[in-house]
């Protein structure tokens, strides 16, 4: 199909905005489920679902992905009718919607990827077909008979009206309840108060009347409330609630058998004219991350060129030339490439809430495949991540919470017998810790990483929860026998280290209590590529430190460097200590960290990180300055080794490589061996 | 005549034939087919990466690019050559990889025909670690087809690496 090929440029747009459009359906879907389970209708949400599927069947039809519009037009069927009747969702259905959206998901891949769709499938779309004709989500129609005395009936006010029909609608019953208060009821604690308390936790109050009786034994003060509520509890329940018989309920609304009103409502609301795409706002454009790339990009040949314009002026300056005026024009010039690239960063920024977004639908599934009962808390505030960090860390998130509700989250009965809510709390929090990082907490209050198994499959005491994590973090190990469906075999935890530690630059933190649950703690740069980095120099090889990882640079006292007994080890591979502000410090030779070629003089300047808390020193010849630098990842497997984190162009055309000291330090220990060798 | 020809200037009969660029490392000729090549430039040293294999020179920075090059000398067991002018990086890609080779010299481009490619002899292969694909006679001159996904590690290799 030829015109296909054409449509490139305007695929990408469409998967784009499908995309978009078929997460919000699945989150609008997920809070129509929630408001069925407390038994509301949501017509809100309905409608936004509605509009969603709509947009995605009209851009479908537009680049003809045919199975697509098949899907998303049935779908749309059905929402019009649960839209035009006021928004009531059977719970029934919640499952066949979720799985065709995740149908239309599957082809609008296919065709990303050049692939011709597979045609919608039979099943699904008889599934949906079948929703229409037999499902409450077809039961419709205006339930307004009333059957309720004029005075109390003359007291509701329209949209109380509408509480009950929708409610009736939604399959709850609408009664009527009358109290009269009395002396001898208040000793037996049935007030009017107390009646509201007790009834409101078995059915919805819509309104309490005041109604004036006839003086009675029963209604001493002349005034009886009658209570119209609505309620799926039984009339027991209630007549308990309120202290009377059963039998004096009055049902004041009959229950509407489905397809009787016989004149469907006019189908106003789903009027196309009123179908703004979801995403819709004004003044917002849609950029394509690659876009954001290419000026990106541009933007770092623009830094690198600044870098060999202030050499040039360097050596012009040395060569006695008089370059004030150059240096003034410099300086404007770093202050203009700092607010460009402040400017196209902030393009970059995605609102963590939105990352966040798939989530819910993740830990749905994982509920119904553990059987687990899990609240999910998320709280990502106004929090905002570059793109390219979103993409990358969610994978880490997702695995996190495939974690906690697969091993952390006791089954329900577990709970119950240890005293905790059945119901398993999730919780996802987020906020800006400075400018430049962003702090995420991922707990759980399950049962807490069992220590002593972790310390058995290790062969070592894990006696702090960094010691824990650190053994958890190895590739392969799992504290579980079995694999699960949901977690695979192992934990990921290697996984999700790599992510934030080794990809991200960031720091992964944990703190479990046995029986009380667990707390990940993830902190990564707001963004990545450009750093501010101090260039050093060892062994006459230049390279360049990112300034947020250097604690501070001291000078060496050869004087005050200590070395322990050394197992005859070579010169330059021999820790030292030296004591820097109280602290004791190792001093390594980044010389030998690197493994380096050529010998020179002992190092003169270091450079103090810390990884945990643990503070290392690498020991060099010296700093050269302090610069902006263009981070390129090194991505191909060849280059790809501990402690470097990239690469960088210093002006000179030649890549200048980018050192992780954090990483590079946690890399030494294992080297010991190596050392006494 | 000779069955080989220089790029521009096909013989007739030929055209059938695919283009392949010619590289000398340690005396011998190896070809890699032109559709691999990206490019190919003169080598003014690389930066060294700690904790790479020791057969990978470094990187190098080609047109923004940060690329790794592999030291075919050294890859093929043919020990450290002299830096010198001909010295040059054949730029190859592999899927997504960009990865550059460095040879003693590379000039030439040839057409290289279907027929001409044959399997290499079972003792040259074992020796070659994988790393030739076919030998390519011509006249008296003898070629060998490199495989590049082996070179840059992408295949597991036979026998020792």
């Amino acid at each position: 199909m030829t015109p296909r090929v054409d449509l490139k440029e305007f695929l990408s747009a469409y998967v784009a905005e499908v995309d978009e459009q078929l997460q919000a359906a699945n989150a609008k879907l997920l809070e129509v489920e929630a408001s069925s389970h407390a038994g509301h209708a949501n017509p809100r949400s309905v409608r936004d679902l509605f509009r969603a599927l709509h947009t995605v069947k009209g851009l479908s039809a537009m680049v003809g992905v045919e199975p697509a519009v098949a899907i998303a037009h049935r779908m749309e069927t059905v929402l019009r009718v649960a839209d035009t009747a006021g928004g009531p969702v059977a719970l029934s259905s919640v499952d066949t919607l979720l799985q065709a959206i995740r149908e239309i998901e599957l082809r609008v891949r296919e065709v990303s990827q050049g692939k011709e769709p597979s045609p919608a499938p039979r099943a699904i779309l008889d599934a949906l077909d079948k929703l229409d004709l037999s499902s409450p989500l077809s039961t419709r129609g205006p339930a307004t008979a009333l059957d309720l005395d004029p005075a109390v009936a003359s007291k509701l006010a329209p949209f109380e009206l509408d509480l009950l029909s929708a409610g009736v609608r939604n399959g709850r019953r609408a009664l009527r309840a009358d109290f009269s208060p009395s002396p001898a009821k208040a000793e037996r604690g049935f007030s009017i108060n107390t009646v509201r308390e007790r009834v409101g936790s078995v059915a919805e109050i819509v309104k309490v009347v005041p109604v004036a009786v006839p003086p009675t034994d029963e209604a001493p003060g002349a005034l009886s409330f009658a209570i119209l509520l609505l309620t799926s509890a039984s009339d027991e329940e209630i007549a308990n609630a309120v202290g009377i018989a059963p039998e004096s309920l009055q049902v004041v609304m009959p229950a509407t058998p489905t397809l009787e009103s016989a004149t469907p409502p006019p189908v106003v609301a789903a009027g196309d004219d009123d179908l703004e795409p979801l995403s819709h706002r004004r003044n917002i454009v849609r950029v394509e991350v690659s876009r954001l790339d290419d000026a990106m990009e541009h933007l770092s040949t623009l830094i690198v060129t600044r870098s060999r314009l202030s050499r040039a002026i360097a050596e012009l300056t040395s060569t006695g030339a008089n370059t004030r005026a150059l240096a003034e024009i410099m300086r404007d010039n770093a202050r203009q490439l700092r607010d460009l690239r402040a400017a196209i960063l902030r393009v970059r920024m995605v609102p963590v809430s939105e990352v966040l977004e798939r989530i819910p639908l993740l830990l749905r599934g994982l509920r119904r495949e553990s059987g687990k009962q899990v609240r999910l808390e998320l709280d990502a505030g106004n929090a905002e991540l570059d793109k390219g960090v979103a993409e990358r860390l969610f994978p880490a998130i997702v695995h996190l919470v495939r974690n906690a509700v697969d091993h952390a989250i006791e089954a329900p009965a577990d709970r119950t017998r240890a005293g905790k809510p059945a119901e398993g709390t999730l919780r996802i929090q987020c906020f800006a810790q400075s400018n430049t990082r962003l702090e995420l907490t991922v707990s759980d209050d399950g049962s807490g990483v069992d220590r002593a198994s972790v310390a058995r499959r290790v062969g070592r005491d894990l006696a702090t929860d960094a010691a824990l994590l650190d053994a958890l973090c190895r590739a392969g190990l799992s504290t579980r026998d079995q694999a699960t469906t949901t977690s695979g075999r192992g934990m990921g935890m290697d996984i999700v280290k790599r992510i934030v530690v080794d990809q991200l630059g960031g720091e992964l933190a944990m703190k479990t209590a046995a029986g009380v649950g667990t707390t990940f703690t993830l902190r990564v740069p707001l963004t990545i590529s450009i750093v501010d980095a101090f260039t050093i120099e060892r062994h006459k090889q230049r390279f360049v430190v990112p300034v947020s990882m250097v604690e501070e640079i001291f000078e060496i006292e050869p004087a005050a460097v200590r070395f322990g007994p050394s197992r005859g080890m070579a010169e330059g591979s021999r820790a030292g200590i030296v004591e820097r502000r109280g602290e004791a410090v190792p001093l390594v030779d980044l010389a030998w960290s690197l493994r380096l070629a050529g010998v020179g003089v002992a190092p003169r300047q270091a450079i103090l990180v810390r990884r945990g808390g643990e503070p290392t020193a690498f020991g060099l010849d010296r700093v050269i300055g302090q610069q902006e630098a263009v981070v390129r990842p090194l991505i191909d497997p060849l280059v790809q080794a501990p402690g470097i984190a990239g690469a960088t162009d210093l002006g000179d055309g030649k890549p200048t490589l980018v050192l992780d000291l954090v990483a590079l330090g946690g890399t030494l220990a294992a080297r010991d061996g190596e050392r006494a060798a | 005549m000779t069955n080989l020809t220089r790029y521009g200037a096909p013989a007739e009969g030929q055209s059938a034939g695919t283009l392949h660029v010619v590289f000398k490392v340690a005396q011998s000729e190896y070809l890699l087919p032109s559709e691999t090549v990206l490019q190919m430039e003169s080598f003014s040293g690389a930066t060294p990466v700690p904790g790479a294999p020791s057969y990978v020179i470094g990187i190098v920075q080609i047109r923004g690019r940060v690329v790794p090059v592999v030291d075919l000398r050294l890859r093929f067991g043919a020990g450290v050559g002299e830096t010198v002018l001909d010295n040059r990086i054949v730029v190859g890609q592999y899927g997504d990889r960009v990865v550059g080779l460095l040879v003693d010299s590379a000039r030439e481009v040839v057409k290289v025909t279907a027929a001409q490619l044959k399997p290499p002899p079972p003792i040259l292969n074992h020796q070659a670690s994988g790393f030739v694909k076919a030998v390519v006679q011509v006249g008296s001159r003898v070629m060998m087809l490199v495989d590049f996904a082996r070179v840059i590690g992408e295949e597991p290799l036979h026998g020792v690496d």
